[in-house]
């Protein structure tokens, strides 16, 4: 059976005239649309050594061969290039659904990973579920995109949310502050908006896309309801009405209202996209006017 | 009220059914459901612990109740409930469609027989579906075609199946025989339509019109001349010509001038121009000279719109002649004989010359006994004694005739008596053997039946005192004829068209004398009153009528429109509006139908899926703010 394309081409091209936007100025994060108050790379000299076969001859000291005969190679001192984190939380509750949320945050995922590509961004993909899963940088170029296509197609949905956890191995592993992205349902057994500010208090601008079902908001069931948590397993035998369902939803309501305190009051930025909406009108409506993307 | 599609037993065992799955999907419907969500942390459980609810408990008793009620009235819909007493609710109508010969007639490009079918199938059309109908064919007989059936797709086949046929119509006959069907076949009678255009003889107006008679009208064309008979027979005078009959009639309102040609084997036999007033019957007579078979034709000139009876075709048979060898050494002693009587063709021979082998037709022997004796029909003349075929008694002279037998045929028309034979013998007859002519002597004419007929003579008729006599012509004459009818026998071709056929007789005959057989053989039943022989038939063809020496043939191929159209009075004429009679019973499942699918839509709406779609749309608009506030 073939599996259906995360993104399509004619999507891929009205794409290209977005680019990723972040707030703050970090140390290497670069990218041609962004201006830095930074050096950029290649400006600092090093040091020389000989040159070998292969060495680009542009840096050849052209005058120290004048000089003494000798081919020598000039080293500059490279920044380091900080790449866009973009976390993606594929717990087990992100494929509950009738549209599937996980389906959904990779196909926004690829998106952003396109119009990083195409700004020659460079985008570290890190999932995550209890902890951090292997992560895939790419940059260069949309001529990348398709490996990170791959890499996105491959992952699979399971176990279940630790933001806490998430929090303490992003920071350890990732101490240079820069713009993160988390696509996430951001159901946590615990609570999730410590950890959140934990992050930002790290110094990482947070743009927090936050992916909901209808059903996760409205549950449509009624009477005698036998739930079960899709990533705990535990049960739950409830009688659902009218009252119950106003209920609910004024209880998730004040949940993503949390959540959006969290991204708005670091200076980050909060997207909430109901999985009922299409993959471009999210992109072009949500996130562009949320200024994550422009 | 009462079911048409259902019996009550039937009903209730299709709703217990029904209902039963109804219940036990409304109950697996509302049992607990299991559900995998994201989280359970917003799920706050009702102030009633779900303990307390029993899973087989009908949580929305309205819901099953309007379901049950809506699928009660659709079930009653399907069972085609009425309104009504059955015993009322249906009416048996007897559809006669006019298959007359007329209704091959066109009205421009149409046949009558098409638009009768039209208005039929548009009658059965305005009638209720628990009616039934039984189709009848009416022409010179009124056959049905189906009896009372209320499939509607049998009485169209029956319909769609009917066409013309050759005969007349009779309404009479049709009229009775749809009433009579009604009062002992159907249930609740009725109506009995007649559909087509109604041409009838002048003389065959029915007697009586039932009360619930419908006449749906196909008028046809008005003006038409046709053939009404044809008949040819030879001629008395000469046998080699033929007498042809040709009538002709105008069936229409206007003077008509019409040439009629006969044509023997394509070649003209003579013509004739008829200038006909309206109604008027013309006759023609010709003559036509020929001993050869073929078809005769009498045809109309000119364009019809009746063209059935417009050509008119009799097959001629050829002229048969009855061969006669006549061993005698006298040779002119009978040779007038033989000239007298017409259609035969006697070879004298010396009886030197007999050879059996070589004899032809009817042999007869002059004072001469054949070694090897003739194996066909024979005439002996005085033979001699020992080569006699009927013994002889004694040889007698001066014998005066006594007496013949005058019931057999060979002695038919012959009165002679007293009459005194010179010299002649006297036979002793056999058991069987028959004694035309009898002596004071004794038998002295004898005649033996069988196989190979003969008659003896005691004596030479031409050289005895007969010879003066009308006796021997007629006698010889009687002779040959019983030896060989076939050749004598009259013959009289018509043509005329199927129904009740009169024949008028020369004579009262015995009927077991007469056969009336057709084409195939078939002997049809007939009637001998007086000198008039009557038979019927419906099928067009060829009828034989065989009387003795007379053989008439009928062909019954030309068909007969009738005289006039019948237009009877205070009948409903057209078809009905809907329903022609007042019913006692009526239709509701239109309304039961209307009624349960708006149950089963109201449902929907208020406990179904759309409820629940309905509910989700805020749910929509909701997460759109959501947005706008991100």
């Amino acid at each position: 059976m073939t599996q259906e394309p995360l993104i399509d081409s004619a999507f891929l091209q009205k794409l290209e005239r977005l680019a990723i936007q972040w707030q703050k100025s970090f140390p290497g994060l670069v990218g041609g649309h962004n201006t830095s108050r930074f050096a950029g790379p290649g400006q600092e000299f090093l040091d020389h050594r000989h040159f070998h076969h292969g060495d680009d001859l542009r840096a050849v000291n052209w005058r120290a061969y004048l000089r003494l005969e000798k081919l020598f190679l000039k080293m500059f001192q490279v920044e380091p290039r900080l790449p866009v984190r973009l976390l993606l939380d594929c717990s087990q509750s992100m494929a509950t659904g009738e549209i599937s949320k996980f389906q959904y945050a990779r196909r926004l995922a690829a998106a952003l990973c396109y119009v990083g590509l195409v700004r020659l961004d460079t985008i570290c993909v890190q999932p995550f579920s209890q902890e951090l899963g292997d992560s895939f940088l790419c940059g260069g170029g949309r001529h990348r995109f398709v490996s990170a296509v791959n890499f996105l197609t491959n992952l699979k949905p399971g176990g279940k949310t630790n933001f806490f956890e998430i929090a303490r191995q992003f920071i350890s592993k990732y101490p240079q502050a820069g713009l993160l992205i988390i696509i996430s349902d951001f159901f946590d057994e615990n609570d999730s908006s410590r950890p959140l500010q934990l992050l930002a208090d790290f110094g990482h601008e947070l743009m927090l896309v936050h992916l909901w079902a209808d059903e996760d908001r409205e549950p449509p069931w009624d009477g005698l309801l036998d739930l079960t948590d899709a990533e705990t397993g535990s049960t739950l035998e409830i009688g659902f009405d009218s009252n119950a369902r106003r209920n609910y939803t004024a209880a998730f309501d004040e949940f993503a209202r949390g959540v959006q305190r969290i991204g708005l009051r670091n200076g980050g930025r909060y997207v909430g996209l109901s999985t009922n909406t299409a993959i471009e009108e999210a992109v072009f409506g949500p996130l562009v006017r949320s200024g994550g993307i422009q | 009220m009462f079911f048409l599609n259902l019996s009550l037993p039937e009903f209730l065992a299709i709703l217990g059914s029904v209902s039963g799955v109804v219940v036990a999907l409304y109950l697996l419907d509302r049992l607990r459901k299991k559900h995998i969500v994201p989280t359970l942390r917003f799920f706050v459980p009702t102030e009633k612990p779900p303990e307390l609810k029993h899973r087989r408990r009908l949580q929305q008793p309205w819901s099953l109740f309007l379901q049950l009620i809506s699928l009660l009235l659709l079930l009653l819909a399907l069972a085609q409930l009425r309104l009504g007493s059955p015993d009322r609710s249906s009416r048996d109508h007897v559809l006669i469609i006019d298959t007359s010969a007329w209704m091959n007639a066109r009205n421009g490009q149409v046949r009558l027989m098409d638009q009768a079918r039209t208005a039929a199938r548009n009658y059965v059309r305005t009638l209720p579906s628990s009616d039934r109908v039984m189709v009848v064919r009416a022409d010179v007989l009124a056959t049905p075609a189906i009896l009372f059936e209320s499939n509607r797709a049998k009485i169209q086949q029956a319909i769609d199946q009917t066409q013309p046929s050759a005969g007349p119509l009779n309404i009479d006959e049709a009229l009775q025989f749809a009433a009579r069907a009604q009062r002992l076949r159907a249930q609740r009678p009725g109506e009995i339509v007649f559909i087509g255009s109604g041409r009838i003889a002048a003389d065959e107006v029915p007697s009586s019109i039932p009360p619930n008679f419908r006449y749906i009208s196909i008028s046809g064309p008005t003006e038409h001349v046709g053939l009404r008979k044809m008949g040819v027979r030879r001629s008395a005078d000469d046998p080699d010509v033929w007498e042809i009959f040709v009538a002709v009639k105008n069936y229409g309102t206007k003077l008509r001038s019409v040439p009629l040609v006969v044509r023997f084997g394509g070649a003209p036999a003579g013509t004739r121009t008829f200038a006909l007033k309206p109604g008027e019957e013309a006759n023609a007579g010709f003559q036509y000279r020929t001993r050869a078979a073929g078809w005769l034709e009498a045809r109309l000139i000119g364009a019809d719109a009746f063209s059935q009876d417009t050509r008119a075709i009799l097959e001629l048979p050829p002229r048969k002649i009855l061969p006669v060898t006549v061993y005698s050494n006298q040779p002119d002693l009978l040779r007038p004989v033989f000239h007298a009587i017409p259609g035969v063709e006697a070879t004298v021979l010396p009886t030197a010359r007999y050879d059996a082998k070589l004899n032809q037709g009817i042999v007869l022997l002059d004072r001469f006994s054949p070694p090897v004796p003739p194996t066909g029909p024979s005439i002996w003349l005085a033979p001699p004694e020992r080569g006699s075929p009927i013994t002889v008694q004694s040889t007698g002279t001066k014998l005066k005739l006594t007496q013949w037998l005058s019931d057999h045929p060979l002695a038919a028309g012959i009165r002679t008596k007293d009459l005194e034979i010179a010299t002649s013998e006297v036979f002793r007859p056999a058991a069987g053997d028959a004694v035309i002519a009898e002596s004071d002597g004794g038998p002295i004419i004898v005649a033996r039946g069988g196989k190979s007929q003969m008659v003896v003579f005691g004596f030479q008729p031409v050289l005895s005192a007969m010879k003066y006599e009308l006796t021997t012509p007629l006698l010889f004459a009687n002779i040959l004829r019983w030896m060989h009818p076939d050749t004598f026998r009259s013959w009289e071709s018509t043509a005329g068209t199927v129904g009740t056929i009169n024949v008028d007789l020369e004579a009262e005959l015995d009927p077991s004398s007469i056969r009336v057989v057709t084409e195939e053989g078939q002997t049809l039943p007939f009637t001998v009153e007086g000198k008039t022989l009557r038979f019927f038939t419906a099928t067009p063809g060829l009828v034989r009528i065989l009387t003795g020496d007379r053989e008439l043939v009928y062909s019954l191929t030309l068909p007969q429109p009738g005289d006039s159209d019948w237009k009877p009075a205070n009948v409903r004429y057209g078809l009905p509006r809907r329903s022609p009679i007042g019913q006692s019973s009526r239709d509701i499942w239109q309304w039961l139908a209307i009624l349960g699918a708006a149950g089963l839509l109201i449902d929907w709406l208020i406990y179904g899926r759309m409820r629940r779609m309905v509910r989700l749309a805020p749910a929509g608009s909701r997460s759109a703010l959501w947005r706008k506030a991100s």
